[in-house]
């Protein structure tokens, strides 16, 4: 490589460092924590195979963490419970480290000035591709040192590392054909993490449906299985990952050399007759640009939630012996054995989805500011607290309307199997979710009105954190008011559990004088740039 | 009403430990065309940031027609219109669809007038924002302020990115807008400009205003340039206080006289002169006088 594009390589590495290193300290976290909880909690073999029993057959758990190969050892957990859950963390990192290195930069108009510089098209890609490399290795070594860390052999942990990371290179190639063909950074992030999703959506049905488990070879996540760590290793499986990878970025290549810069593959449409809806205020005119953003939501939250009230009514107590309910009593999973038992558990993952709605809508309130927009608005006769109290309302408008539509698609799905469920029950499951989604926006706009340009790490990862705090604060056995710290321990799994009001009126109340805080303290301060 | 279109008392403003505006005192009146004059850095943007109560003041106060920006900034950009330097528009918009919005949020607009506008400013309106060039962005700034009727123009150099054609149609715009007694205030360095349309020129150095004034009276502050041939070779004169001499040719020398020029008569009064020729500093000297006089380069 030249100086030139060594440099724009180390630029290219530095414009993502926050981001690589936080998910990094979240792959060490996660990957030694998961190990050493699963000691503590299973510290015999007999234990373990009841819990190997229990886990082993069920299906509704699978959905999370994939299918395990081997409940036994240390090892094979890990590389089914980390394993599981990481391969998509991993493939998230590499659409997003992909479309910022190839198509944030060019919408935003900098691609230009580097390519203008000394450095040709070919020599920007590799640089591009050597900053994603690294990141990448950031992430099987932080990851690696996790399970090291918890007293994993080196040789396995590094074998399970290398699995989980095998997603990376892939979907980095996802996310650079996806930059090729959009002309937008947001377009490319749609297709990204659509085919993301769809990977995950395919591990699914492979793992829950009998019938189906071929369909584990037509999705990256299920290559990661397949590799079987810590199990019976087979290494000839990254030969699968690697193809698609280069065949990923050979395509990428094709299509870079010969598209405009600044244009995706297909020219957008940039002219259009006049349509004059929803540009009555500000709040119209963000919920018009969100639209895509919000469609691709509500379309994510209805289908997740329906996939899993149709395999809600797998769930049998019938099979479980009478200590591995203990066991379960242990992990707090106590009424997950029934199908409303079952989707009251996994309704926290809604609260954690739909509370990360929220912090993409305090986000992307900073990006208005940021790329200067808001300064437009506010030079007219808007004010700052009609735009950014319009803003709270229409972010908290949409959890509350992603919220009841889990509910409500969670109860159809049940329904078609003829589940024992409510649909009252599962509508107060949804509305359950809203009191710590709703704390997380006002959370996040209180840090946009307070510092706005650490809204996003605040807000995403002080979710992240109350998030993986609850999981496994409890599986750690970490004192109450440690536990107590996380809003999600506040919520009564609804409606297997009774509803906990005082917890949800004190999460309210809180959302709300942030909300409050951040109308009053937004308008004292200077509007700030990028 | 012969309330000020503009005023700061003190107007103040301090980012860390740059001091980007120290103490400006503005008192543009209505329906005058007030040039802000200034090299990149000392403090135009800013000032306009408080005069629109984007920014808060480090100390003191600014009002538009008696309405304190940062504290009331809607009641004071009801009778305001703004253009940015840097036109900071919605990309998925086209130009028609921002014109509608950005007049919605405004309440009121003549759209008859924006019609001549948009056609004086042979501006696309089907395109969107995103395929717009820079000119052409700040093309629909400028028809969207200008269509408002607004009683004061807040222009931060408004003709960046405007080819000599639609500098010329920016002109006529201004003076129309001068005639149905708006007040423009017009934040530029582009000094022919300021000097075609501005009643009043304020030039900011540092942050500090430095010097403030109709044309003529900041000529009548300024150093004269006068140009003197001589029958042979140009002689050495000796140093005279307030002249500053530079070679114009072999046989001709350029004096900036600031104050009287009898001095400089009396010293020429020996030589053989041939021509003498005086005129009037430009706006560009002036400029320059107070950039270059004192410590040099901003």
């Amino acid at each position: 490589m030249s100086d030139a594009a060594r440099a724009f390589a180390r630029r290219t590495l530095a414009d993502s460092r926050v981001r690589t290193l936080s998910f990094a300290a979240f792959f060490a976290v996660i990957a030694a924590v998961n190990v050493v909880g699963y000691r503590k909690t299973y510290p015999t073999v007999a234990d373990r195979i009841r819990f190997a029993v229990g886990f082993g057959a069920n299906k509704s758990i699978r959905l999370f963490y994939g299918v395990p190969h081997d409940l036994l050892s240390v090892g094979g957990y890990a590389a089914w419970r980390v394993g599981g859950t990481l391969s998509i963390a991993a493939a998230v990192w590499g659409v997003l480290a992909a479309v910022r290195a190839m198509r944030a930069e060019e919408d935003a108009g900098r691609q230009e000035l580097v390519l203008a510089g000394a450095i040709g098209r070919r020599g920007a890609f590799v640089a591009q591709l050597a900053a994603i490399a690294t990141g990448t290795v950031v992430l099987w070594l932080a990851m690696f040192v996790g399970l090291a860390a918890a007293k994993l052999p080196a040789g396995g942990s590094a074998y399970l590392a290398l699995a989980v990371v095998s997603v990376v290179p892939v979907f980095v190639g996802v996310g650079a054909v996806a930059s090729q063909v959009a002309p937008t950074r947001r377009l490319a992030l749609g297709i990204g993490s659509g085919v993301v999703a769809v990977a995950y959506v395919l591990r699914v049905v492979a793992d829950t449906s009998s019938g189906l488990e071929a369909l584990r070879w037509a999705t990256p996540l299920g290559w990661v299985e397949e590799l079987r760590a810590f199990a019976s290793p087979r290494p000839a499986v990254l030969l699968l990952p690697l193809v698609a990878t280069v065949a990923l970025l050979a395509a990428t290549w094709s299509i870079a050399k010969r598209r405009d810069i600044g244009a995706g593959l297909f020219y957008a449409h940039d002219r259009a007759e006049p349509r004059d809806r929803l540009l009555g205020s500000p709040t119209a005119q963000a919920l018009r640009g969100e639209r895509g953003i919000l469609a691709a939501w509500v379309l994510g939250i209805a289908a997740f939630s329906f996939i899993l009230g149709v395999i809600a009514n797998s769930i049998s107590t019938a099979d479980f012996p009478e200590s591995l309910r203990e066991q379960l009593e242990k992990l707090g999973l106590s009424s997950v054995m029934t199908p409303s038992g079952y989707l009251s558990f996994t309704f926290l993952f809604f609260v954690f989805a739909i509370g990360l709605f929220a912090c993409s809508q305090a986000a992307a309130t900073r990006r208005e500011e940021a790329e200067q927009l808001l300064e437009t608005l506010l030079a007219l006769p808007v004010g700052r607290r009609r735009w950014l109290g319009g803003r709270i309302v229409l972010a908290a408008g949409v959890c509350v309307a992603l919220a009841l539509l889990a509910g409500v698609c969670a109860w159809a799905g049940a329904a078609s199997q003829s589940a024992d469920v409510t649909f009252g029950g599962m509508l107060g499951a949804g509305a359950n979710c809203l009191p710590a989604a709703l704390l997380f926006l006002g959370v996040g706009m209180l840090a946009f009105a307070a510092v706005p340009r650490a809204t996003a790490a605040l807000a995403y990862g002080l979710a992240a954190l109350a998030f993986v705090w609850e999981l496994f604060g409890s599986v750690l056995g970490a004192p109450s008011w440690v536990l107590n710290l996380s809003p999600f321990h506040h919520i009564g799994l609804v409606p297997a559990q009774p509803f906990r009001p005082g917890a949800a009126a004190v999460m309210l109340a809180v959302a709300l004088a942030c909300a409050a805080a951040s109308l009053v303290v937004f308008e004292r301060r200077d509007l700030t740039g990028p | 009403m012969d309330e000020a279109a503009i005023r700061t008392e003190g107007l103040t403003k301090r980012y860390g430990d740059t001091l980007a505006l120290d103490g400006l005192e503005l008192d543009v009146r209505p329906g005058e065309v007030y040039g802000f004059l200034g090299p990149n850095g000392a403090g135009k943007t800013t000032t306009i940031r408080l005069l629109l109560g984007l920014h808060k003041p480090t100390a003191g106060r600014a009002f538009l027609f008696g309405v304190d920006a940062w504290r009331d900034p809607v009641a004071a950009h009801r009778r305001a219109a703004y253009v940015a330097g840097e036109p900071f528009l919605w990309p998925a918009l086209t130009g028609a669809e921002t014109l509608t919005y950005l007049a919605r949020l405004r309440g009121s607009t003549d759209t008859a007038y924006r019609d001549v506008l948009v056609d004086r400013f042979q501006l696309d309106t089907e395109k969107r924002v995103r395929a717009l060039s820079k000119g052409n962005r700040q093309k629909v700034q400028l028809v969207a302020a200008f269509a408002t009727r607004a009683d004061l123009l807040l222009l931060d150099e408004p003709t960046a990115g405007l080819d000599p054609l639609m500098e010329v149609a920016f002109r006529a715009t201004v003076l129309e807008a001068k005639e149905r007694g708006q007040t423009v205030f017009l934040s530029s360095h582009i000094l022919s400009e300021v000097e075609a349309l501005c009643d009043r020129v304020g030039i900011l150095r540092r942050g500090r205003l430095v010097d403030q004034g109709t044309l003529d009276e900041l000529r009548h502050l300024s150093a004269q340039a006068i140009e003197v041939t001589f029958e042979g070779p140009a002689p050495e004169l000796p140093p005279l206080a307030g002249v500053h001499v530079d070679r114009a040719g072999p046989q001709a020398l350029r004096f900036e006289v600031t104050g009287s020029v009898g001095p400089l008569l009396e010293a020429l009064a020996p030589h053989r002169v041939v021509a003498l020729t005086s005129r009037e500093p430009s706006l560009e000297e002036i400029f320059l006088h107070h950039y270059d006089a004192a410590d040099g380069r901003v």
